[in-house]
């Protein structure tokens, strides 16, 4: 009974403690760090109190065997690339330093500007592959999107607390409408979605170039290849109050991002609609079996995809741009397929991996600038840290293998 | 300047070969690839590899060929990465090959900066492959065809035997037929004592060299120096012309050439403003049309049963 | 459960991996150099552009090395790095900071505002005067100008005296490669054409856009294609891209334009001259102004032909193929564009060309 009562509050700190922590550390107070610790350790009694002891301790053990494989991934990316950093002339030490500073406490709010497009075409992708379906074509949508939020940001003058819920609802309807045609094809020719949605992107890109100048500003000396500004009311709202002495650019969208991940992730999870989309993707002819039509879950997994992506271009184009810019290599789509494979596809996962991706490319460039280094270093660890973050697989191999020879053992002494 | 009838000639199915060469040897490989049951989509990311590496070689040594086998053994040498995490790590084939892909570019330019001092563009070679065209006697002489097929530069003509060798390759050689098991059947291939780890290596190895060839073509041999980003998507659309082509040797052929043949068109358009459009209409022009074929010819076509899957997981699962 | 956890737990590593990171090198300090520092940020095309990106920072090096400042350069990746960039660059002590391209225009203000102690210069940008503040200067270039005088070229050798060498046709043809049809391509397109039309108006101007800056296949499939059709002259405007142009034209055997900066190392046999653009020295000559502290912000500055930074690059190896006649013309198309006789369409439109 009393254990009943204790559970809730238990949990309710967890979260208070995790919350508090991170809203410290991110303010660049790094005592915050401690606070998060405090939530884990709680966590833990919490899980004491509801099961029994050996099940925490195999947790804890879990939970330490899960830690070792990110740390000897990262120190080994750390560690080759200060060998290539010494090697052409770099103090390495300095430019980690630049690069996690930068990264996670001087322009946080950069990082976080970056992650929430990743977060939308992140998700976008994820929720593609749980069907079996390769969505590579997620940076097309997104220009979709952002076109449609340019036109409706400039002509729809209403209380923003219509015009913007409307415009990211419209907005994601035209950019799922965009890949209605590469699954209509899917669907009736069995033409892959990989051809299909990779050519309606390069097709999108070439259509936004012609949308600037169809909407493009005055051209009397200015630069006519950007859209004319979207109204002000239109304008996702700004984290001011929060930060009142700071010129940080920081909007809401990374809020909307985390509401939507938690939304597929509810989804996937918990609705009939996703567990038909996972059933698909998992095994069709089991699917089938089931009387799940794969025609109509492609559909709708394609249609979701596209809406998903299409919401990244909204976010930019409302919450940071306010315009529709030539917008040479945004390569949010691309990088969105990296986002979600590397959270497993998991929507929640997508949002820690977007921000770690977001913070990698803040803190290279503030690394860049200050180190005076090369950008091409920072996207050389970057792809050594990713490949080394995977590292858990090479753990899994090892797993396997023992696995298998025990197998094998005890087959043989049969 | 004649008339917009007169582009129907000969030069345009010249320029379609070129155009295609560079995506034809890439898509043959992704076939070979993902016949074995490895999607690489890391081929955008080879060829940038493998066309800046010939330029190095081609440009401290002086000589073309030597630059050409610079180019395809970078590209063999990096696609083995996707070899080792794919088949032996088991990683997920599209996470590896996003990640090497982001490498690629970035090992590429931090290169230009240490060996040329600056990214960009790198000096031109002192001779490219371009200047060892040579006509094959008497197969030039034939009308239409002759000129495009037969009087060609070297990589060319390699990317025709390419496309001959893998076809044989696949459909007649044991080898092949183990190549195309273990990525149907791996489990079958197993059991008869072939190992698929092997036929999976090879396959990306395969995939490695013709990617690191087509990036010689576009650095040696289409032009005389390397640029960044020159590959423009070209990998990727070759894994479009893979599977438009039916995951087969000729079908990829067949999918590249349609698509140099849709650009070339393309280009011609915009020389005789044939609509009063924008000239990004005119540039999507090869990729509406590519959907447009893939949605009316592909209908019987379908990937390799186990492809993109782990061997080892199936495995267990049996 | 199990998985969103795993997430949270390798997060929380690399959070604690990264505090003991910061916290073993305490806060990081400011870079804050000393002396006088000028800086730059590229826009997402970065340097290796043979186009403003480089040309800026070639300006500040030979601003370094004739003023003994201290240059620094940093290149941005996404549109998201360019305020934290030209602000971090201010915040670092530096003097004069250059936003390179026009997507940095909006950034450029905003960075400004925040940091009022720096000079603010934008390469292509053009700031309104009405609202711009005092520390920045938006930096324009007629292009038109220095394609006006190529086409005069372009237009006089490919007909009426083609028989000045062996690499020019009896076809009145000529080519412009395009990259992306962006203000500054539109620029030096539109003058090009007004250019040859002015001097041979039966002229087939023949236009291709190749949609990228970095492919050279395209660029050298573009000339071409146009190479078939009879042209001689190949103008490209394509950046990188255009490098594939040159190298077509270098094939077949015909003469090229190039863009921006003098391009004749390119392809010494085949590049005739290069409509230049003159962002190094107008770069140079804003450090200069801000040292010289007569720096003027909150306005515009076109450079023409008469602060010497548009025109064409020499002959080089063709000073001697180049009749008499035609460089009298080009002086005097130099002379008219000088005393604003001659007025180079800056679009399409003005230039009437349908292109």
């Amino acid at each position: 009974m009393k254990k009943a009562k204790l559970k809730p509050i238990i949990l309710a700190g967890v979260f208070l403690l995790g919350a508090v922590g991170l809203i410290l550390y991110i303010v660049s107070l790094f005592y915050g760090l401690f606070f998060i610790l405090a939530a884990v350790a709680l966590y833990f009694l919490y899980r004491w109190l509801s099961t029994d002891k050996e099940t925490v301790i195999v947790e804890i053990r879990k939970f330490l065997k899960n830690l070792t494989i990110p740390v000897i991934g990262i120190s080994a990316a750390i560690v080759i690339g200060a060998i290539i950093m010494l090697i052409s002339g770099y103090d390495p030490i300095k430019a980690y330093r630049a690069l996690l500073y930068g990264g996670f406490v001087k322009n946080w709010h950069i990082s976080i500007l970056n992650a929430t497009p990743l977060i939308f075409t992140g998700l976008s992708v994820a929720f593609a592959f749980k069907a079996g379906l390769f969505n590579i074509g997620a940076e097309g949508q997104y220009y979709v999107g952002a076109m449609v939020a340019t036109f409706l940001g400039i002509y729809l003058g209403m209380p923003p607390i219509f015009t913007i819920p409307i415009i990211f609802l419209m907005s994601g309807l035209v950019a799922a409408a965009y890949n209605y045609f590469p699954a209509l094809l899917k669907v009736k020719t069995g033409a892959h979605e990989v051809i299909t949605t990779m050519m309606f992107a390069h097709i999108a890109r070439y259509l936004s170039s012609v949308f600037i100048r169809w909407m493009g500003g005055d051209s009397a000396g200015t630069h006519p290849y950007v859209t004319n500004p979207i109204l002000d009311a239109n304008w996702l709202p700004r984290f001011k109050g929060l930060f009142p002495d700071t010129n940080y650019r920081l909007h809401t969208g990374i809020l909307i991002g985390i509401a939507v991940a938690i939304f597929v992730n509810y989804i996937l999870t918990k609705t009939k609609f996703g567990y038909e989309i996972r059933a698909v993707g998992h095994n069709p002819q089991a699917a089938r079996a089931q009387g799940i039509s794969i025609g109509k879950n492609i559909f709708r997994a394609l249609l979701f995809a596209g809406f998903l992506a299409g919401l990244a271009g909204v976010n930019q184009v409302l919450g940071l741009d306010h315009k529709l810019f030539e917008n040479l290599s945004a390569g949010y789509g691309w990088n969105g397929i990296a986002v979600a494979l590397l959270a497993a596809n998991n929507p929640i996962g997508v949002i820690f991996t977007a921000i770690l991706w977001g913070a990698l490319d803040a803190g290279g460039q503030y690394m860049a600038r200050t180190v005076q280094i090369s950008n091409s270093i920072v996207e050389i660890i970057k792809g050594i840290i990713l490949f080394l973050i995977v590292a858990r697989y090479i753990y899994s191999w090892v797993g396997n293998r023992i696995k298998r020879r025990k197998q094998l053992a005890s087959e043989g002494a049969k | 300047m004649g008339g917009f009838f007169s582009i129907f000639n000969e030069d345009l199915l010249v320029a379609t070969i070129r155009l295609s060469t560079p995506i034809t040897l890439a898509a043959v490989g992704a076939t070979v690839c993902e016949r074995a049951g490895i999607v690489n989509i890391a081929m955008e990311g080879i060829m940038i590899i493998g066309a800046f590496f010939a330029v190095v070689v081609a440009y401290y040594t002086g000589n073309p060929w030597l630059g050409l086998l610079g180019g395809v053994v970078a590209g063999a040498l990096f696609s083995m990465i996707h070899a080792v995490a794919t088949i032996t790590f088991h990683l997920d084939h599209v996470v590896s090959g996003a990640v090497l892909n982001i490498l690629s570019f970035g090992v590429v330019r931090y290169l230009m900066v240490i060996i040329y001092g600056h990214p960009g563009t790198t000096e031109p070679i002192a001779k490219g492959l371009a200047e060892y065209k040579f006509a094959v006697p008497l197969l030039s002489k034939i009308p239409v065809i002759g000129p495009a097929f037969f009087n060609q530069t070297p990589i060319v003509y390699l990317s025709f035997l390419t496309v001959i060798f893998f076809l044989i390759f696949l459909k007649k050689t044991k080898t092949g037929l183990h190549v195309r098991a273990a990525g149907e059947h791996p489990l079958a291939l197993e059991t008869i004592g072939v190992s698929v780890v092997k036929m999976r290596y090879l396959a990306v190895l395969v995939s490695g060299i013709t990617s690191g060839l087509a990036g010689a073509y576009l650095s040696i041999e289409n032009s005389v120096s390397f640029t960044e980003g020159m590959s423009n998507g070209r990998g990727f659309i070759a894994l479009a012309a893979n599977i438009s082509g039916g995951w087969t040797a000729i079908g990829s052929w067949l999918a590249s050439l349609f698509f140099g043949f849709a650009d070339a068109l393309q280009i011609r358009f915009q020389i005789f403003k044939v609509l009063p459009i924008p000239a990004e209409f005119f540039i999507i022009f090869p990729y509406v049309a590519t959907v447009l074929v893939v949605a009316g010819l592909v209908r019987r076509s379908r990937p390799p049963k186990a492809v993109g899957m782990d061997f080892m997981i199936e495995r267990e699962e049996d | 459960m199990l998985k969103g956890f795993k997430t949270l737990v390798f997060i929380l590593v690399v959070l604690l991996i990264s505090t003991g990171m910061v916290f073993a090198g305490g806060a990081q300090e400011e870079a804050a150099g000393e002396g006088f520092i000028a800086a730059m940020a590229t826009d997402v095309g970065g340097l290796g552009d043979k186009s403003f990106n480089d040309g800026s920072y070639q300006g500040l090096l030979d601003a370094q090395s004739d003023f003994g400042i201290e240059a620094r350069v940093v290149e941005s990746k996404q549109q998201t790095d360019y305020v934290p960039n030209l602000m971090g660059l201010a915040e670092d002590g530096a003097e004069v900071v250059f936003a390179v391209g026009f997507l940095m225009a909006d950034a450029m203000i905003e960075a400004a505002q925040n940091a009022p102690d720096a000079c603010f210069a934008g390469i292509d940008i053009w700031v309104d005067p009405s609202t711009a503040p005092d520390n920045v200067l938006g930096i324009l270039f007629k292009e038109q100008e220095s394609g006006y005088l190529a086409g005069v070229v372009a237009g006089l050798l490919t007909k009426q005296y083609a028989s000045a060498s062996t690499k020019l046709n009896d076809d009145n043809v000529v080519g412009m490669v395009l990259g992306m049809d962006i203000p500054p391509v539109e620029r030096f397109q539109a003058g090009f054409y007004a250019g040859v039309k002015s001097v041979n108006p039966d002229c087939e101007v023949l236009s291709v856009v190749t949609g990228s800056f970095v492919d050279q296949a395209k660029g050298k499939e573009a000339a071409l294609a146009m190479i078939e059709q009879g042209a001689d002259f190949i103008f490209q405007i394509a950046g990188l891209t255009g490098i594939g142009a040159i190298n077509a034209a270098r094939e077949s055997g015909i003469l090229a334009i190039g863009v921006d900066v003098d391009q004749s190392g390119v392809a010494p046999a085949t590049v005739l001259t290069s409509a230049v653009k003159g962002i190094t020295s107008a770069t140079y000559l804003t450090i200069k102004a801000v040292l010289d502290g007569e720096f003027v912000g909150g306005d515009n500055k076109v450079f023409g032909i008469n602060e010497g930074a548009t025109g064409l690059a020499p002959f080089h190896n063709f000073d001697s193929m180049v009749p008499a006649e035609v460089k009298a013309a080009l002086e005097k198309a130099i002379a008219d564009l000088k005393s604003g006789k001659i007025v180079a369409p800056a679009t399409r439109a003005e230039a009437g060309y349908e292109g």
